[in-house]
């Protein structure tokens, strides 16, 4: 018996969509049809963040329990109209590489087709991809982290960029940790960029004691802080996009959050994980959400700041011998 | 070339060649180390009894046969010790077959024969002899303690070892549902056949055959080990001082300035003065 296969009309592109009844989150029942229904209900809010950053798709054309593989050369097959970006990716066994971009939500709605449930995009975009356009700190609780710690180390970053007169956004990865990102100006260098965001991440790790850590080798880490990962910057370094499904039961979704949903999470009286927090941010659950709070990463929250007088202000605050 | 797997002898009628086995095909699979995904510890595997939960040494281990479900038939060493075939050491060939008239479906999986130094003028005459009269050897062979079915047959010069499926382990296409050759138009087979002919090619080259997937898997993975090791690379080897990043960054805030002003970009309009400690 040949797959069921659907056309679906999106924009001015018609699509074939095939095996929807897939079962992609086994212990959830949810298919590829209810991954392509929710990119496609999210795709205003989601592109904006997609557009014109080199993608890497990771798929799980066997469902999340199945084999995963990560795509950067643009798949085979992909019709001609899907807008790609060629680079050189030196040091890989591919001179240059083709990527994805997801420019509208006919090639979201192709991707999640192609059973590409996480959506890796760069932290630039064309034409300017040696500018990143923002300040990524990846808070990765450690195994006996708790949601409280988390959220207290995530604030007192937005607290330290606030001193020197810079604010920031958070969102879910959603796994275990928060993103605090900080939107910039064209025009930085991802060179500038790192050493801003290592002169950050020390000062906070100073501060908060033994919350935090800097420490890259795991096993060294303690369990119950946060890792303050400062080094996913550079070029054809990736963050998983907001609004990207991640492929964990449950299918939790990398979701924008208020500051004040985080000041909440902080005055927890129980002891709670952050993954368990964050698994209430699904596919079923975020359209919901989006309808309310609309893109918290939005134009009107995503102020493009400039690094000059912060570094002015940081070097008077901070610097101290030691 | 690699160490030998086994060696042993070619025997038949009264002749030996005394030979030694190679491996003639190796997978392209990679291999992967299953790890916990938040600490990329390894996963240890660990042999746990179903009726008291707990684990349990290899010398309290036995086999044991499914002959019904749930009923078990318990097999000893000493057991599989006594059905064991022979460890012969041989390839004893059976009969000579045209290589033709084996279907390409029982070939398994091909070694390498190289004769060692008194069997070089036999093993050179076996292999022209099959070469000549277009046969192939059937024999049976042991390797470790298990016994195949394998045909000899001269490839570019060498002999090869190819283990076969016993009969008992080829799959009947009969209970497919397949069509027969009836009542297909002329003109569609005309069709069908000028395409087979506009996609013909005179010599098979499997090099022109690459495996996507595994160059993919490799491109990823050396991406990513070289991702890795940047930072480290660029780390200074002490623990850097802030006031030294700082110095660091206001440099690299300086010519970035400098390459916007250069450029045709325009320039930074709200840069405010900064106060330098």
């Amino acid at each position: 018996m040949p797959p069921p296969r659907v056309t679906r009309r999106v924009g001015s592109h018609t699509l074939s969509l095939s095996n929807l009844d897939k079962i992609l989150w086994p212990d959830d029942g949810y298919t590829k049809g209810d991954l392509i229904d929710y990119y496609e209900r999210v795709a205003p809010l989601a592109l904006p963040h997609l557009k014109g950053r080199p993608l890497t798709l990771q798929r799980y054309p066997n469902g999340i329990a199945g084999e995963t593989f990560f795509e950067k050369q643009i798949p085979r097959g992909v019709p001609d109209w899907v807008e790609r970006v060629t680079v050189p990716t030196p040091g890989g066994s591919r001179a240059e590489t083709t990527f994805v971009l997801c420019n509208d939500a006919a090639t979201l709605i192709l991707l999640a087709n192609l059973a590409t449930i996480v959506l890796h995009v760069w932290t630039s975009r064309v034409p300017a991809l040696e500018e990143p356009e923002f300040v990524i700190f990846d808070l990765d609780p450690g195994e006996e982290c708790t949601l409280r710690t988390l959220a207290a180390v995530a604030i007192a970053i937005r607290g330290l960029l606030g001193e020197i007169g810079l604010s920031a956004l958070v969102k879910t990865t959603g796994g275990y940790g928060v993103h605090v990102v900080l939107p910039l100006q064209p025009g930085y260098s991802y060179d500038t960029v790192k050493v801003f965001a290592e002169i950050v991440a020390r000062q906070a790790a100073q501060r908060l004691g033994d919350s935090a850590t800097l420490q890259r080798t795991i096993a060294k880490r303690p369990r119950n802080a946060v890792y303050l990962d400062y080094v996913q910057v550079g070029l054809g370094k990736t963050i998983v996009a907001p609004y990207s499904v991640r492929a964990r039961t449950g299918a939790p979704v990398s979701t924008p959050l208020h500051w004040s949903e985080v000041e909440a999470f902080g005055r927890r009286r129980t002891a709670g994980a952050p993954a368990d927090e964050f698994a209430k941010y699904t596919i079923r659950t975020v359209p919901k959400r989006l309808e309310r709070e609309g893109d918290l990463w939005g134009a009107k929250n995503w102020k493009k700041q400039r690094l000059e007088a912060a570094t002015g202000k940081a070097r008077r605050l901070w610097s101290q011998p030691g | 070339m690699a160490h030998a797997i086994w060696s042993g002898s070619i025997n038949f009628g009264l002749v030996t060649i005394p030979v030694k086995l190679f491996t003639a095909v190796k997978t392209d699979d990679l291999s992967f180390n299953m790890l916990h995904a938040k600490d990329e510890g390894r996963i240890k595997y660990e042999r746990v009894c179903s009726v008291d939960g707990k684990p349990v040494p290899w010398d309290e281990i036995v086999k044991g046969y499914e002959y019904e479900k749930g009923e078990y038939v318990v097999l000893t060493d000493e057991d599989f010790a006594a059905v064991n075939p022979e460890a012969t050491q041989s390839v004893d060939i059976v009969e000579f077959v045209e290589l033709d008239k084996i279907s390409p479906m029982f070939f398994d999986k091909p070694y390498y024969l190289e004769p060692t130094k008194q069997g070089r003028h036999a093993y050179a005459l076996l292999r022209e002899a099959l070469s000549t009269t277009n046969r192939v050897a059937i024999a049976r062979v042991v390797i470790r303690t298990k016994e195949y079915i394998a045909a000899v047959k001269p490839i570019d010069g060498a002999l090869v070892l190819e283990l076969m499926h016993w009969a008992s382990e080829i799959v009947s296409s009969n209970t497919l549902e397949i069509p027969g050759s009836e009542k297909l138009p002329e003109k569609e087979m005309q069709m069908a056949r000028m395409l087979i002919d506009t996609m013909s090619v005179e010599e098979f080259e499997p090099e022109k055959f690459s495996n996507n997937y595994h160059d993919q898997l490799l491109t990823m993975i050396e991406a990513r080990a070289a991702g890795k090791e940047l930072p480290k690379v660029k780390k200074a080897p002490a623990r850097a001082k802030v006031v030294n990043l700082m110095d660091v960054l206001a440099q690299s805030l300086e010519e970035s300035k400098k390459r916007r002003g250069a450029g045709a970009e325009k320039p930074a309009t709200r840069r405010r003065k900064t106060t330098a400690a």
